[in-house]
């Protein structure tokens, strides 16, 4: 039997509450400690305890983070998802599976690794022995993998930093697992891991840790957030990292965080603290972002620098609150009633995220308007490899904010809305510092601020508002081009895609076709995007969605010339994206295309 | 950064700060003529004038409706902002947030308040957020022509229309029950008692809530209706004559009243002086405000007064931990953690 080394899927079936995700946060950690490229998805549903949840590690040496067409090693704790689970395994996949589960083996086609994780664990802390079984098929897998166990037990220790006692039982446990495999059990599978040499550092984290690592180096002054899956670690990480970045020796802190009632009020708390001069923020999915709508025209309208993450999940309504999807795209380009246009970053990332983090503030007050930052709960709640984060390149923009009475005192003529430079972008003054006092509002007003209802005040202030988030296009992230010579066939694709797109290309060439590569990270989109789909014959719009909404964008603004050239392929079934799905479906969208 | 002007010579009167009165002035009003908003917004301009507030320092907000049109009308040299529906407490949660050294003035209506606003206001209150917030209430959606708001009196009946058989939404009740740190009534006819209950309230530390009856005069002014100028004069109960001494200048002319009184200290070192008329109200007694707004009720009248007052409670500054500064005042250069930090945080990332 040929040995199979770091090119296969490990599914791990359990029940949610039970402890299993620090169990394979450490699988997942020595995997990686061990030099092998490796990624975790957390599969979990909307619910505490009890309900099935399965993790998915995928080792590639080809560096591949999608979780790949099939399962190679499957673990089965959870009697509920059992039979399924089970059935689902082609033949020769690997089975490690808990005696104690009251469960039998039904398959002779597969290769069985029965263990009594249950009994061992009860050995350990009957109390306790519910979460131990955990750690117990960890330490069985270890031992039929060849994890070190060295690198095992540093993950423990980094999982449970500080804690001695659990460190100790982890550590415990996992010597029963492998020591039951080892003493009762023949290794009859090829799969291996072979430790590799890592070319640069690296760490894991998730998208939601890094951007809220990013907002604290933007300097974010106001924090106001709704809990949501998935996008609450955000503001957990930004108030969990507040005492060590943002507070003084005596324990006062300028980042003010608050917890508001709902969605609506933690808008509403954006735009005051962009209103009053400050950075303010929040974090939230896409049902926060359609109950943020009013506010965000309001941003809109009245010019108020506001900063908006969304942590995209699957929709519409509740839909599958702890699944990924790319569906808000749409909703955050032209979000709210009437003529609106948004600046959307969209994050591929975790380096990304954390660097959009801090850029986002810089936009929004530059341009004085609601800017939006687009994740989803793949990025943001999995931990992905992460090479360090970069020093803000540059000093905080602040826009063009009135400060001193002198710069006041040149202009000829000061108007809150008058566009002085050109570039559509107003100068403000703040609240309480006595220049210009205006009242804000979400009406009709003149480029004095003053309410009309004139048509040639409104076409000019709507006018304006387009040409100023017109001229953000080439200011914003540029597309990411990978882009192979004279090739005919181009791809657009966003945000976490990012971390399948590879395999997707691979698989395409394989079948004899070269396809470029071109990732947008931000709304309104770059020229360069205009110029990619001129340099190819046919250009896909890839995105994780039902309704291909970026490829509705960007067929509103090709020219008209263009706009034959793009076909979409949208696809989401809530599941992260396999790469295979994707590929079959981009070369029936090129048949279809050529006939 | 007020430009104080020279005293000129016509003898014009000016404030403790050398402001003349139409430093707080606004815009001209476009309400209906006689609307007991505008009448409010004159109270706001002289409360403030006399209290010797810079006008910059002073922000204005509100929410949608007649009431919210008003911040356009007075205190013409402060910012403000006119926000959406019933939402301007979470946008000035936000703005005191990174500037709390301003004095935030929230007007309101009675449909923003007790209607589509009813969560943020009571959330607001919850945080003890240091804000004047005045409700202008007269029972009816005035912009939208003349709907039964939710603080229509049972029995009352507008202009057009059936009579309201709905239990109305008392916010003062409300406001006491959540633990309001200053809770009063007053009418828009009664300005002496509404300018030093205002005063008192800019001088209060947390959230100071002023429900003012302020008649609609174009959809509910009629003879059945009990949020009406005639019904309102004619059955208002006055808990106490008020009158508010600033720190300023405590020997003011108030005169000493010849039965009882109760003076308050407030946050900034003034007083409120409440005389008693009949029986003797205390405000920190939350359960004898509720009696007093409960016993008006059913007898279809109107108590107005300092309600309920406490002075005991954290403001939401407080709760933040927030520096002595004002947020907008810290220099970018603290605002963002230096390299060093970060070098610190990826080495030990890295392990």
């Amino acid at each position: 039997m040929e040995a199979i080394a770091n090119d296969f899927t490990i599914n791990i079936a359990t029940a949610n509450g039970t402890g299993s995700q620090s169990a394979n946060l450490i699988l997942l950690q020595s995997i990686f400690d061990m030099g092998v490229p490796a990624s975790g998805k957390n599969l979990f549903p909307s619910n505490i305890s009890g309900l099935p949840t399965w993790y998915i590690v995928r080792l590639s040496d080809m560096g591949y983070q999608a979780p790949g067409d099939r399962n190679h090693i499957q673990v089965l704790v959870n009697p509920a998802t059992w039979d399924e689970d089970l059935a689902s395994l082609e033949p020769g996949s690997v089975v490690i599976w808990n005696e104690n589960a009251k469960k039998e083996m039904t398959r002779e086609d597969v290769v069985s690794y029965p263990i009594p994780m249950s009994a061992l664990a009860r050995k350990i802390n009957p109390k306790i022995a519910k979460l131990v079984t955990n750690i117990i098929y960890v330490g069985a897998l270890a031992e039929v993998l060849g994890i070190d166990q060295e690198v095992l037990e540093a993950s423990v220790a980094k999982q449970f930093k500080g804690k001695d006692t659990a460190i100790e039982l982890n550590i415990t446990a996992l010597g029963l697992g492998r020591d039951y495999f080892r003493e009762n059990l023949e290794k009859k599978d090829p799969y291996t891991i072979e430790a590799r040499e890592r070319k640069s550092k690296q760490f894991f984290i998730d998208g939601n840790e890094a951007v809220a690592l990013g907002s604290h180096f933007g300097g974010v002054q106001m924090l106001a957030w709704y809990p949501i899956t998935p996008s609450s670690s955000i503001a957990e990480g930004i108030i969990a990292w507040s005492p060590k970045l943002r507070t003084d020796e005596e324990g006062s802190t300028n980042c003010s965080i608050i917890q508001a009632e709902d969605e609506l009020a933690a808008a509403g708390m954006v735009l005051g603290a962009g209103w009053a001069g400050g950075r303010g923020m929040t974090a939230t999915s896409g049902p926060g972002i359609s109950l943020m709508q009013e506010f965000i025209g309001l941003g809109y309208f009245a010019e108020i620098p506001s900063v908006f993450w969304d942590v995209t999940r699957v929709g519409p309504s509740t839909g599958l609150p702890t699944r990924t999807q790319q569906s808000d795209i749409a909703m955050l380009y032209e979000g709210s009633h009437g003529d609106t246009q948004h600046i959307v970053l969209i994050p591929g990332t975790v380096e990304e995220c954390f660097e959009f983090g801090w850029r986002i503030f810089d936009y929004a007050e530059r341009y004085q308007t609601p800017v939006f930052g687009m994740s989803d709960l793949d990025l943001g709640m999995n931990r992905w490899a992460c090479n360090g984060f970069e020093y803000p390149s540059e000093p905080m923009d602040r826009g063009k904010v009135v400060r001193d009475q002198k710069t006041f005192d040149a202009f000829e003529d000061f108007g809150r809305y008058l566009d002085v430079d050109g570039d559509g972008i107003p100068y403000r003054t703040l609240p309480g510092s006595g220049m210009a006092p205006i009242l804000y509002r979400g009406t009709g007003h003149n480029t004095k601020g003053v309410y009309s209802e004139k048509p040639e005040d409104y076409l000019a202030l709507m006018t304006r508002l387009k040409n100023k988030i017109e001229g953000a296009r080439d200011n914003l992230p540029a597309p990411i081009l990978r882009e192979e010579k004279e090739c005919e066939i181009g791809i657009i694709y966003l945000g976490s895609m990012e971390n399948t797109i590879q395999e997707i290309d691979d698989l395409l060439e394989s079948t004899g076709l070269k396809v470029s590569q071109c990732r947008i990270r931000a709304l309104p989109a770059h020229s360069e995007i205009v110029n990619f789909v001129e340099r190819h014959e046919h250009t896909i719009i890839l995105e994780i969605n039902r309704d291909g909404q970026l490829y509705g964008i960007l067929r509103k603004e090709l020219p008209n010339n263009l706009v034959s050239r793009v076909h979409s392929v949208a696809y989401s079934d809530g599941m992260p994206p396999r790469a295979r799905i994707y590929a079959d479906r981009i070369l029936a969208k090129l048949e279809e295309v050529n006939q | 950064m007020s430009d104080k002007p020279e005293r000129p010579a016509r003898a014009v009167k000016l404030n403790v700060i050398n402001e003349p009165k139409d430093s707080y002035t606004g815009g001209k009003s476009s309400l209906c003529p006689g609307c007991g908003h505008d009448q409010v917004s004159n109270v706001i301009v002289t409360a403030a004038w006399e209290s010797g507030i810079e006008p910059h320092r002073i922000a204005k907000m509100s929410g949608i409706g007649c009431s919210s049109k008003t911040p356009a009308y007075y205190l013409g040299k402060s910012h403000g902002f006119n926000t959406v529906h019933g939402r301007m407490p979470s946008v000035t949660t936000g703005a005191y947030a990174v500037n709390k050294d301003l004095l935030y003035i929230g007007v309101s209506g009675d449909g923003d308040s007790a209607s589509i606003g009813i969560g943020q206001l009571i959330h607001a209150i919850r945080r003890n957020m240091d804000m004047v917030y005045i409700i202008e209430n007269n029972g009816v959606y005035g912009l939208t022509k003349g709907q039964y708001s939710a603080t229509a009196d049972i029995g009352s009946k507008k202009k057009k229309g059936p009579i309201n058989k709905t239990q109305p939404i008392d916010l003062c009740a409300l406001a006491i029950n959540l633990g309001c740190t200053f809770v009063a009534r007053s009418f828009s006819g009664s300005k002496k008692q509404l300018n030093s209950l205002i005063k008192a309230a800019m001088s209060h530390k947390g959230f100071a809530l002023i429900d003012v009856i302020s008649p609609c005069v174009t959809f509910n002014n009629n003879d059945e209706s009990m949020k009406s100028y005639g019904y309102v004069k004619e059955n208002e109960i006055t808990l106490h004559m008020a009158d508010y001494i600033p720190h300023f200048n405590p020997i003011t002319e108030v005169e000493v009243p010849e039965g009882h009184y109760r003076d308050i200290t407030l946050h900034d070192g003034s007083t409120i002086r409440l005389e008693t008329i009949s029986e003797e109200h205390d405000p920190a007694d939350a359960v004898a405000a509720l009696t007093a707004l409960h016993n008006a009720e059913s007898d279809a009248k109107h108590v107005t007064g300092l309600l309920y007052f406490d002075n005991t409670k954290a403001s939401l500054a407080e709760d933040l931990g927030l520096i002595e500064k004002a947020l907008i005042d810290v220099p970018d250069e603290e605002l963002r953690p230096s390299q060093s930090v970060l070098d610190e945080i990826n080495s030990a990332f890295m392990g």
